[in-house]
């Protein structure tokens, strides 16, 4: 009877451990793909600093990258991901800390079904907000700041900097981009957030508003202190989430091959992989494998960085 | 002189009245053990005098409480919380938190140091009197998580001490230490009290009998014996006292 038993065991562990290895393997075989044909592509197309900060490629020219997406895709994902936790952050706080108010537990039923949403619609949600707003916004706040800032800073250098970043908006333009980002992180960063604080033991919630005094430093300061880890991988985790986002930038960023102001259309490497390998041109095709090289790393280098954080700890 | 006194307190959780109807006077610079069996209230008594019941919204607090003759619902819950601290039963300094940082923090948010000098001076001297200074002084800036559990609850008594309160608040402080860590704690509240008034919730009598001046003996909700610790071991009125100090009732 005992052999029995082990044999059982033994096939059980095997369906397991083969189970595993079955779902890890598409992992690694899309890794390995886009790394062997992404590096082969970016020695091609002119190096890697010539990849990173170069225009796309035209369809007959032979070299070329990702430079002008690869800034908007950074701005947008810092953007982003400031805007999203510091929104989610407060929002996770407040539903995991105060379960028996009503408007907590609505708040936790909209975040769970926000975190499922499909991302274009929240690119269509501030596309539309985008059309209502923009002429109100350029004309009454946006506009008049420019003039005072050209004002002020005359036709220099440094005006020239600064109306890359503030000025009238185009209906496509970075913040847009960066808002509809921001709303997909929210959730994410909310979620992980509430179940850290709900698992703070209640000895150490005492103690929090034992120390902290007033209410907002007990939660805000005391008790972060004591879910910092998780907050940070919600953070890294979430700004990884959309440093890879392309439905949200369809409307709102739109995509852009050259170097322009943030306040107009703005390109991102995950739009340019889109835009590039619907192309018919080699050349195109294979710098869209090096982008996807290029957000792969961006997208792992956060993943890591928060699972080393979470294991250092 | 009366420090801390309870007239007629009820607290409740929902429907279910765990204080009914309690009075209490807890005399100034001395050590009062509330003693009782489990669920009789003693835990629950303690949060009310700082008013950390305010975290739990079923509970409903009913009756007065004074500290120096003053409404403690009426005074600003920060500056009550400065004034009466707690230490818990399991000892909870911020675990990633550093030795330093645990008692400082509680001086930061309440802007009580004015500068670095006088903050990194309110610590050493918080974990001095805490008897914990020496153990830890060449490594301030370690994770109070990696201290034993018994320098941890004195890292808490420290965190406390930083505020200069008036009344420190005890919840089975020694209930998870070692003989050896539970004495160095009794020790020390023996020699705090000298400068604040202490209200020490035990399980054990034996510690009651050990450190503390007044004995308050709580069952389900009430006292049933207050007076004199050696009163209350030698000579108990009440029956149920009687039987709880001779371990007949728990």
């Amino acid at each position: 009877m005992t052999s029995t038993r082990k044999v059982l065991n033994w096939i059980g562990m095997g369906l397991f451990v083969l189970l595993g290895v079955a779902a890890t393997i598409p992992l690694f075989l899309i890794i390995i793909d886009i790394y062997s044909k992404g590096i082969d592509a970016i020695n091609r197309l002119g190096g890697l600093w010539h990849f990173l900060t170069s225009e796309p490629p035209s369809p007959l020219s032979k070299s070329g990258g990702v430079g002008p997406p690869l800034i908007g895709t950074l701005y947008m994902t810092a953007l982003g991901a400031i805007g999203g936790f510091a929104l989610g952050f407060p929002l996770g706080v407040y539903i995991g800390e105060m379960r028996r108010e009503k408007l907590a537990n609505a708040a936790r039923v909209g975040v769970n079904v926000l975190v499922e949403f499909p991302t274009i619609t929240i690119g269509l949600f501030v596309y539309a907000v985008m059309g209502l707003v923009q002429d109100d916004l350029n004309r009454y706040i946006l506009g008049p700041v420019s003039a005072t800032l050209k004002a002020a800073l005359g036709n220099s250098v440094f005006y020239n900097y600064v109306s890359w970043f503030v000025g009238p908006l185009d209906s496509f333009n970075a913040y847009a981009g960066a808002a509809a980002l921001a709303l997909v992180m929210i959730p994410y960063v909310a979620l992980i957030t509430a179940s850290a604080y709900a698992s703070v033991a209640q000895p150490l919630r005492e103690a929090a508003y034992g120390i902290g005094g007033r209410e907002f430093n007990a939660l805000f300061i005391v008790m972060r202190k004591v879910v910092s880890r998780a907050v940070l991988t919600a953070a890294l985790i979430g700004t990884a989430k959309i440093a890879g986002e392309t439905a949200p930038l369809l409307f709102t960023a739109f995509g852009n091959n050259y170097y322009a102001p943030f306040t107009g259309s703005t390109g991102a490497v995950s739009l340019w992989i889109y835009a590039a390998s619907e192309t018919p041109y080699n050349v195109q095709i294979m710098s869209a494998y090096g982008a996807a090289a290029v957000l792969l790393t961006i997208i792992l280098i956060l993943f890591i960085s928060a699972r080393i954080k979470a294991i250092h700890d | 002189m009366t420090k801390l006194e309870a007239k007629n307190l009820q607290v409740s959780f929902g429907n279910v009245a765990v204080i009914t109807g309690l009075n209490l006077s807890i005399p100034e610079g001395s050590i009062t053990a509330l003693m009782g069996p489990s669920g009789s209230g003693k835990s629950t008594l303690l949060r009310v005098f700082n008013r950390l019941i305010e975290l739990y919204p079923e509970a409903h607090v009913g009756g007065y409480v004074y500290l120096d003759g003053q409404d403690i619902f009426e005074i600003d819950v920060i500056e009550l919380r400065r004034r009466v601290q707690m230490i818990f039963q399991i000892p909870n300094p911020i675990p990633n938190l550093s030795i330093f940082e645990n008692v400082a923090l509680g001086l930061k948010l309440n802007r009580l140091a004015k500068n670095r000098k006088e903050l990194y001076q309110r610590v050493k001297t918080a974990l001095e009197k805490a008897q914990l200074w020496d153990e830890v002084k060449d490594r301030l800036n370690a994770p109070a998580g990696k201290l034993s559990g018994g320098q941890q609850q004195r890292l808490c008594v420290a965190r406390s001490l930083a505020f200069e309160p008036e009344v420190l608040l005890a919840d089975e402080p020694t209930a998870n230490l070692d003989p050896e860590n539970t004495a160095k704690i009794e020790a020390l509240l023996l020699d705090l009290k000298k400068e604040m008034t202490i209200v020490l919730v035990t399980h054990f009598p034996q510690q009651a009998a050990r450190i503390s001046d007044y004995v308050a003996f709580l069952y389900k909700g009430q006292i049933v014996e207050r007076g004199p610790t050696k009163d209350i071991f030698t000579k108990p009125r009440h029956e149920l006292t009687e039987k709880y100090v001779t371990g007949r009732l728990y």
